[in-house]
């Protein structure tokens, strides 16, 4: 059975590829809601107009119908909270060079 | 599409790099003669205008979030303006300024105009503005009002008809093209751009701002001042007041660089850092140039020269260079591998270039640029000849490694196929 937990551990394999960094440390994923039918993801980029807009929306996609193929995936891409440098984890920001 | 006008503008960037260099004695003297007039154009033309062209028909619909209006006018554009380029710099080269060179320059800028046309409709449909497409629709203007003065001066030089020194002139042109065109695209883009890549929050874009009304200020009154020969002094005051909105977005682009989260600079934002560096010594250069007494005519002539190659191989060239390092790989990227990406363990953009060699390739650009300039201010043609000698391996460097990023694009494109 698809739980939250699982999606969100899913999310690690999804990699931004300009930092290297998945969307769970990068503070990108504000929300996974699972009914029996579908699997919403919230989430926003760093940037609004950036460059890899789909491609970030269509690797969520892709790794949670890799985890479930019969589950409806819906990502709802959302600029209202904007993403800040604050929602980095440590390990991001390790990343980072910090 | 996209992928053509890089290609044209990295190719037109070497040619001119091995042209240089097997003509390096003609940087001497009086910067209008034949030779230098076609090299200026190649690197203006067809490396400089070319990448910013493609560039902007890739980052003008995802930054203003719109679609491009017509793929197949930037087609058309493209040939057109490469034969036009061709014409225009064997012209020049060899100063046959007749009819056929006229045909030329009205090609290259009606292949302009094309551009113009195709980014200002696709402009049209913009619901959400934001400073960066101010300063690209600003550009716009000034590469219409570059690409006019330009023919009117190709025209002029063939059939005289201007009052005025084609000097004047051409002084004119060279800066609404530089200032107005190219550098109103690069404080656009990079204001989106450098926090984008730096992972910059939090930052405020008064300078910018601030940048972008004293720029237009200075430049369209130093324009109207120079064609009116009004008084010298307010021509002093509108260079100033130019001098102060290039500053003002230099310190936009400290500001960003030092609220950025990704604290290592990859080797596309050091190019990018460093061409900032050369703006600011340009910039210095330039208002050296326009408050000083004429003095030595002979210093002034290699001085102008130095002010030239600063502003086109030290500034533009070396910030193009970092830029293509940061957006080839992700064009490569994104139409290779983002549609795996989420399924699979897929590249990162990184990993498609060769950050050694472009490394390697840094250094040797910027030691060319110093030793030519270096040269050209002490009128040491040897010295000239090294550094132009170490652009050229730079610039090779540069090449190589580019096209290896789009065969890495090819050789996926050929294994899918034969899967």
């Amino acid at each position: 059975m698809l739980t939250e937990e699982k999606v969100h551990n899913a999310l690690y394999s999804v990699i931004d590829p300009e930092l290297g960094i998945d969307v769970v440390n990068l503070g990108l994923i504000y929300g996974i809601d699972i009914d029996d039918d579908s699997v919403t993801v919230t989430m926003t980029l760093t940037t609004p107009g950036c460059p890899l807009h789909e491609s970030m929306s269509s690797a969520v996609y892709n790794a949670i119908r890799t985890l479930d193929p019969d589950k409806e995936v819906k990502i709802n891409l959302v600029w209202d909270p904007p993403w800040t440098p604050e929602r980095l984890t440590d390990q991001a920001k390790e990343m980072l060079g910090w | 599409m996209v992928s053509k006008y890089f290609i044209a503008s990295v190719a037109s960037f070497v040619v001119f790099c091995v042209l240089l260099l097997l003509n390096y004695y003609e940087i001497h003297g009086h910067h209008f003669q034949p030779k230098l007039l076609a090299l200026t154009h190649i690197l203006t033309l067809g490396w400089i205008s070319m990448i910013i062209f493609g560039a902007m028909f890739q980052l003008v619909p995802v930054v203003l979030e719109v679609k491009l209006h017509n793929e197949k006018l930037g087609e058309v554009q493209f040939w057109l303006y490469c034969i036009g380029i061709i014409g225009m710099v064997y012209g020049f080269w060899t100063f046959s300024v007749g009819m056929h060179f006229t045909a030329s320059a009205v090609m290259v800028t009606a292949a302009m105009f094309l551009f113009i046309y195709n980014i200002f409709r696709t402009m049209t449909n913009v619901t959400k503005w934001n400073i960066t497409g101010l300063f690209l629709l600003t550009a716009l203007v000034y590469l219409a009002l570059t690409a006019l003065s330009g023919l009117i001066l190709g025209y002029n030089l063939g059939f005289p008809f201007l009052d005025r020194s084609h000097f004047d002139y051409l002084t004119l042109h060279a800066h609404i093209g530089f200032i107005g065109w190219v550098l109103m695209v690069i404080m656009g883009v990079g204001l989106k751009l450098i926090p984008m890549f730096g992972l910059s929050h939090n930052f405020s874009t008064v300078p910018a701002k601030t940048a972008f009304i004293l720029v237009n200020i200075g430049l369209l009154g130093a324009t109207i001042e120079w064609i009116l020969t009004g008084a010298v002094w307010l021509l002093n005051v509108y260079i100033a007041i130019l001098m102060l909105g290039i500053v003002s977005f230099i310190i936009q682009i400290i500001s960003i660089l030092k609220n950025r989260m990704k604290l290592t600079l990859d080797i596309g934002m050091k190019h990018s850092a460093v061409a900032f560096g050369y703006a600011v010594v340009a910039t210095f250069v330039g208002g050296l140039l326009a408050w000083s007494n004429p003095g030595d005519e002979g210093i002034r002539e290699q001085t102008v020269l130095v002010y030239g190659l600063i502003i086109m191989v030290g500034f533009f060239s070396m910030l193009i260079v970092g830029q293509m390092y940061k957006i080839v790989p992700f064009l490569v990227w994104f139409h290779t591998f983002s549609d795996r990406a989420g399924k699979e363990k897929v590249p990162l953009l990184k990993d498609l270039l060769n950050e050694s060699l472009a490394t390697v390739q840094f250094w040797i650009l910027n030691a060319g640029i110093l030793t030519m300039i270096a040269g050209t201010l002490l009128i040491q043609q040897t010295v000239q000849f090294i550094g132009i000698a170490l652009i050229t391996i730079a610039a090779l460097l540069f090449a190589y490694n580019i096209g290896n990023v789009f065969y890495i694009r090819k050789l996926h494109a050929n294994r899918r196929k034969s899967t």
